[in-house]
């Protein structure tokens, strides 16, 4: 009887592992890329992450959760474009959680990078370049990217933008976006219903626009931010507790409690916080 | 009376006039009046076409000689303008190809202009015309958004559902930007607004397009 059940046992744990392989599965891909090539991903559900890599080449790393959907990397024979994509199997109709494909890629620098996901987070860390970033519901963080052309599009994502130089535009629907140290020649964040808080000093000389329809936005500079501010919120309230210099020159009348205009030091960036009825509070660090 | 109780008696009022309320109603509608005048253009000019000049009765007699040789018709004696004359009590009466032709015309042009007639006297519609759908741009728009949600409500529910509120917030930016312009069209900060809005339906609308199509 004791060998019987121990050999019950041993089948038991043999058809289970066989099952949780074909259930899911991990697999490494290797694909070159020339210099300034592009890379492509799309991914719906589970998770997309990119740091940087030592070759010239882009290394995939995906792990799967079911057997109905499969992982295709590939790239053109001249490596100028590299192409993952999370898809379901012919005639199979995977749940979101079937679907969840986690990738972990490294890419080397100087590559344009496009992902596309519905709920999968999206985190991008100290890795520069062009980024295009589509998200549904997901999380988008972006972290220590120097020299970086970075666009986020998300409906009801939140955002998370940090050490970031170079050119940033985001639009958000009704996910909150959050800008910490991010500056460079040119920075756009358009919100409908998600607030927008940015912490930073916005040099560099560039222009910055943060806007909302019902948002809030709530900036926080330090002292030393050399900047040309105008704060304007047509049916909402405007507040500062930063001290601002009063313009030569006005371009509009400002009215008490809905717009102020102002510079700190030289004015070197221009910021334009606008919003339509929410609410804008710049405050000293 | 109004103009579709008219119509309704439109065919006798043409062939014998009517009684003193058409009449009345002829006079005060003008487009009552324009279609009886133009029914009865086409009713005289029929009748003007309809009558023919009868062929020899030579042309009688071969025909129906013709007729009975191959037995056709039975050989009857000939009436005074020389057509056959039957002993059938009860002859109908026959009508020239072209006549025919030409009544059919007038019965048609009657049709089709009582058929397309509609009366533009908002005092006599009576609720004729089936109601206006609104196609304003404002329900188009939003018809194409519930088309999107439906469809992506059919890949995820969630997904369709986070679409569904920041399409609606989106909206909402829209038309309140519309207003502020429409209040002050001089306002460039209204303006902006406005422009930031329709961009970020457009955004909305195509990441939901890409995904559909994923």
């Amino acid at each position: 009887m004791k060998k019987l059940d121990a050999a019950v046992l041993a089948g038991l744990i043999l058809v289970g592992s066989a099952l949780s392989l074909a259930a899911g599965a991990a697999r490494q891909i290797k694909l070159a890329i020339a210099p300034g090539g592009s890379v492509n991903v799309v991914n719906n559900c589970g998770s997309v992450t990119l740091h940087p890599g030592n070759q010239r080449q882009v290394v995939v790393n995906a792990a799967t959760h079911s057997d109905k959907v499969e992982v295709d990397a590939n790239s053109t024979p001249d490596g100028k474009r590299v192409d993952v994509r999370t898809h379901a199997l012919p005639q199979q109709k995977p749940s979101s959680s079937e679907s969840s494909v986690d990738y972990d890629i490294a890419i080397p620098s100087g590559v344009s990078v496009t992902i596309t996901t519905a709920t999968a987070p999206i985190t991008i860390e100290s890795v520069g370049g062009d980024f295009s970033l589509s998200s549904g519901t997901g999380p988008v963080t972006v972290k220590n990217a120097a020299n970086a052309r970075v666009e986020v599009r998300g409906v009801a994502a939140p955002v998370v933008l940090s050490n970031v130089t170079g050119q940033v535009e985001v639009t958000s629907s009704n996910g909150s976006v959050q800008l910490t140290n991010v500056s460079g020649s040119r920075v756009r964040v358009a919100a409908t219903s998600g607030n927008i808080t940015y912490h930073g000093d916005f040099s560099g000389g560039g222009s910055y626009v943060l806007s909302t329809h019902t948002g809030a936005i709530e900036v926080t500079l330090p002292p030393s931010a050399s900047v040309d501010l105008t704060a304007r919120s047509l049916k909402g309230s405007v507040e500062n507790d930063f001290p601002l210099q009063a313009k030569s020159h006005m371009t509009f009348d400002p009215a008490a409690g809905r717009s102020f205009a102002g510079t700190s030091n030289s004015g070197s960036s221009s910021v334009e916080l606008e919003s339509f009825s929410g609410r804008i509070r710049v405050k000293k660090q | 009376m109004n103009c579709k109780q008219f119509q309704e008696v439109l065919p006798h009022i043409i062939e014998s006039g009517g009684n003193p309320d058409q009449e009345a109603h002829l006079q005060s509608c003008r487009e009552c009046g324009e279609l009886v005048r133009d029914l009865r253009y086409i009713a005289d000019q029929a009748r003007l076409l309809l009558p023919m000049h009868d062929p020899n009765p030579r042309v009688w007699n071969n025909i129906q000689k013709s007729l009975a040789r191959e037995g056709l018709v039975p050989e009857d004696r000939m009436s005074r303008q020389g057509h056959t004359m039957t002993n059938s009590p009860a002859q109908k009466k026959s009508w020239t190809p072209l006549g025919l032709i030409l009544a059919a015309t007038a019965v048609l042009a009657l049709s089709l202009l009582l058929v397309n007639y509609r009366s533009t006297n908002p005092a006599n519609q009576e609720n004729l015309a089936p109601p206006v759908p609104d196609n304003s741009p404002a329900t188009a728009a939003n018809a194409d958004d519930h088309v999107l949600v439906s469809q992506l409500a059919q890949q995820d529910a969630d997904v369709a559902g986070a679409y569904q509120a920041s399409l609606e917030e989106v909206s909402s930016y829209i038309s309140d930007a519309q207003k502020a312009v429409n209040d002050d069209p001089d306002d460039s900060a209204a303006q902006e607004h406005l422009r930031d809005a329709y961009q970020q339906k457009a955004v909305l609308y195509q990441m939901a397009t890409a995904l559909l199509l994923e």
